[in-house]
């Protein structure tokens, strides 16, 4: 991979580290991951017993909502975990302000302002939308206001919007990895695919998948074309004309972004057009609905994404017990199982927790902003998905990457994995490193990681 | 009478400066994030005053003002983008002949129906534009719309960077929205008690009356609608630095509702309905998003009730209930 020149489909694959199946746990990992131990010690020097205050923005309402709901839910029980504990440092315990994200960017950033000049909110987290944290984060920056985005995981935010993040952090994986996953899946998985159409919701993440797809899959697999392109808007709940579009285009593969209630509404619909029979599909977010959101009737065999992040069911079994303890502390608490929010926005919650325990060991006392940022720069966290890391120049979390396929599992009322298709790959292969030039320091496209792809790999032939 | 004119002019002044020197006066009590909130909240108010001239005294529903509200905020997003200017004294020396070129467009259009046929075009119109600014994703940035940094204000004077500087802005926002704002009532005040707004008033009464006055019914429309885009275009201008970003939302057509809702709210009858209406219906969704996550159910309630029982909106209900009141001290 030192030069682009071509080389043999198979071993691209494998020197992307691509790994099928359900035996490695999260790929190998990037990082060598700083344990933190649990707060056994009584924190040091004094600490002051006022709430902890956060703000949760998330989808309440809306067709987002069933992504919404579970992070709202994963950030309440790590709250209550810790508040189970004393509170943060054992004394300040954790409350929480909701805003419903729906309300549109403008009244977001409104709402921004008005948790931290008037709810005087410590930090704020949760948000969803790719539209919203690029607008959000300057409002963050500019409030100095601590703050841990759990997705909205455009590559816009840190590559332009806010290009040195002091306040600003996120945690799930980087939007460019959403495509370029599902295009090694698809490339792994159909090799002879010629002939794919693209369906995704008309903003910032649709045009992101649909970009680093295309530039994966040129590589992966040259000589494939765009036979059909659809962008319905997001929220979209009527998908007819779309679906009647991709079938007159006659592809061997559809790649699609769309998610949420969006998702679930558009499978309903082309199941009834029979699309799943005449093509393959590959998706970013299949899986990325609360578990329980989709049903029975959806299609084995699907490329079902997740966001590159989380699914419960991996890593499954007693491999992780981090990951099946939160799966079972989850459903004791809400009877529904998590999905990659709900984990999102727990690990937030704990990662606060871990840099801020860290920090008083260091200094004593109530650390300031400024001690939990430099604890959260560089910390590496055991997680239930795997290992995150967040990288400190840019304060974007970074996990290797996880996708599969659907199939029905007696186990469960809603489609699962295909635990013997599991397809992980360290993120490290399909991300731009740190300090590679941003949009407009040197090159003119849309990210980073595009112009990474750009110049350093190859095309594979056969 | 002329005398007794005179002295109710007088008074109506002496009423304004109070209610100015209160609004100038109010920042250091209310905290940064109200001021904020009032500034957006005189924002509307100017914007509401607009479409008024067109509601309230010349008689035409336009549901299409976004239009003219998105092409401000998007002729500031582009003039900061592509033209790399950061001053807000070229945004609007530039801003408003774009807004008016575009509002003179759309009304020679639409002022040649009346009723339901202006209003389903002006929406018509507007949408064309919120389809532009939604779908060229690469130039407007589609959905996400476009971000707009601080400018300076006063010609460079007043800059802002460095810690604290947001504060900073929205106190000094704060008085350049009032300044602008308290020009902008005087001109609409001048505009609708002069001759040509006395005409407005007489076409919207009774247009065939007017007619056979000889009155170009017409001409007086369009001019009418020239000037109302133009009101709330400004309003676009001043709301984009503050808001920190422009999205296509304020080009859709329930924002332009949101402007008729204004109108209505304060009263549509009264000279100061728009502005009370503008100011109330800011805080009113503001708090509504915050405290509940059925806040549309509760704008939809408030709409309801307003047109059951205010027909004549905030204002109007008060100062019939302040004549009331007079009667009967006088009785």
């Amino acid at each position: 991979m030192d030069k682009p020149n071509t080389v043999d489909r198979r071993k691209f694959l494998s020197a992307l580290g691509v790994t099928v199946g359900g035996v490695g746990v999260a790929g190998a990992s990037l990082i060598a991951p700083q344990v933190v131990k649990a707060a056994t010690e009584p924190a040091k020097g004094k600490i002051p017993d006022t709430p902890y205050k956060t703000g949760h923005m998330t989808f309440l309402t809306g067709p987002a909502a069933v992504l919404g709901d579970p992070s709202l839910k994963g950030h309440i029980m790590a709250a209550e975990e810790i508040n189970a504990q004393g509170g943060l440092l054992g004394k300040r315990k954790i409350e929480t302000i909701t805003a419903d994200e729906a309300a549109g960017t403008d009244a977001n950033v409104k709402e921004l302002r008005r948790m931290k000049l008037e709810g005087k909110i410590d930090l704020f987290t949760g948000v969803i939308s790719s539209g919203n944290t690029p607008a959000l984060g300057p409002v963050a920056e500019e409030l100095s206001l601590l703050t841990m985005f759990v997705d909205g995981c455009t590559d816009f935010l840190f590559d332009v919007a806010v290009p040195n993040p002091k306040y600003t952090f996120r945690l799930t994986n980087i939007q460019s990895a959403d495509g370029i996953t599902a295009a090694i899946g698809a490339a792994q998985a159909w090799p002879q695919t010629r002939k794919i159409a693209h369906l995704h919701p008309d903003y910032s993440y649709g045009r992101n998948a649909s970009e680093h797809f295309t530039l994966a899959i040129e590589r992966l697999l040259p000589g494939t074309q765009v036979v059909s392109e659809s962008w319905p808007k997001l929220g979209t709940t009527d998908f007819t004309s779309h679906i009647t579009k991709i079938l007159s285009s006659e592809p061997d593969l559809l790649f699609t972004s769309v998610w949420g209630g969006d998702y679930v509404a558009w499978y309903k619909q082309a199941l009834r057009y029979g699309l799943f029979d005449k093509m393959k599909v590959a998706t970013t977010l299949a899986f990325g609905v609360a578990p329980h959101a989709l049903g029975k009737d959806h299609p084995e065999g699907v490329l079902a994404g997740v966001h590159s992040n989380y699914h419960f069911t991996y890593p499954g079994g007693d491999r992780w017990p981090i990951n099946k303890s939160f799966v079972q502390r989850y459903f004791k608490r809400w009877n529904e199982y998590p999905n990659f929010q709900s984990e999102g926005s727990y690990v937030t919650l704990h990662m606060l927790k871990a840099a801020i325990e860290r920090a008083n060991k260091l200094m004593g006392g109530w650390p300031d902003d400024e001690m939990i940022i430099g604890q959260l720069e560089g910390m590496g966290f055991d997680t239930p998905s795997g290992y995150l890391y967040i990288r400190p120049d840019n304060h974007q979390g970074y996990k290797d990457a996880v996708t599969g396929f659907s199939k029905n599992n007696p186990e469960y009322p809603f489609p699962t994995w295909d635990q013997n298709r599991i397809i992980t790959i360290p993120i490290r292969n399909i991300t731009a490193p740190a300090n590679w030039p941003k949009p407009g320091k040197g090159h003119n496209e849309s990210t980073a990681a595009a112009n990474w792809i750009k110049t350093t790999w190859p095309k594979s032939v056969g | 009478m002329r005398w007794l004119r005179e002295r109710s002019k007088v008074q109506l002044a002496a009423v304004a400066a109070a209610v100015l020197l209160l609004l100038a006066l109010l920042p250091p009590f209310i905290g940064v994030y109200q001021t904020q909130l009032l500034t957006y909240g005189l924002i509307a108010a100017i914007a509401a005053l607009g479409f008024n001239l067109l509601l309230g005294y010349t008689g035409l529903l336009s549901f299409g003002h976004s239009a003219f509200f998105g092409i401000g905020a998007y002729t500031v997003a582009f003039l900061a983008r592509d033209a790399g200017i950061h001053s807000m004294e070229l945004y609007i020396l530039l801003g408003l002949p774009i807004s008016a070129l575009l509002s003179a467009l759309f009304g020679y259009i639409s002022v040649r129906h009346t009723r339901i046929f202006f209003g389903i075009l002006t929406l018509a119109l507007s949408q064309v534009l919120y389809s532009l600014a939604y779908k060229l994703f690469w130039v407007t940035g589609g959905s996400d719309g476009l971000r707009v940094p601080r400018p300076t204000l006063l010609a460079g004077l007043v800059s802002f960077s460095g810690p604290g500087s947001f504060l900073r802005f929205v106190n000094s926002y704060y008085y350049y929205v009032l300044a602008v704002f308290a020009v902008c009532v005087v001109v609409m005040w001048v505009i609708v008690h002069s001759p040509f707004g006395k005409a407005l008033q007489a076409i919207r009464d009774n247009e065939v009356r007017a007619a056979f006055l000889g009155l170009r019914i017409s001409r007086f429309r369009w001019v009418a609608f020239l000037i109302s885009g133009t009101f709330t275009s400004l309003a676009g201008i001043l709301w984009v630095p503050l808001n920190g970003l422009t999205t296509p939302e304020i080009l859709y057509w329930p924002f332009s509702g949101e402007i008729v809702f204004t109108a209505l709210l304060g009263g549509f009858r009264n000279f100061s309905g728009p502005i009370v209406g503008g100011i109330v219906f800011t805080y009113l969704k503001t708090y509504a998003v915050a405290t509940t996550e059925y806040w549309q159910l509760l704008l939809g309630v408030v709409l309801v009730m307003l047109i059951l029982v205010l027909p004549t909106g905030i204002v109007g209900a008060v100062s019939r209930l302040a004549d009331r009141l007079k009667a009967k001290g006088k009785s």
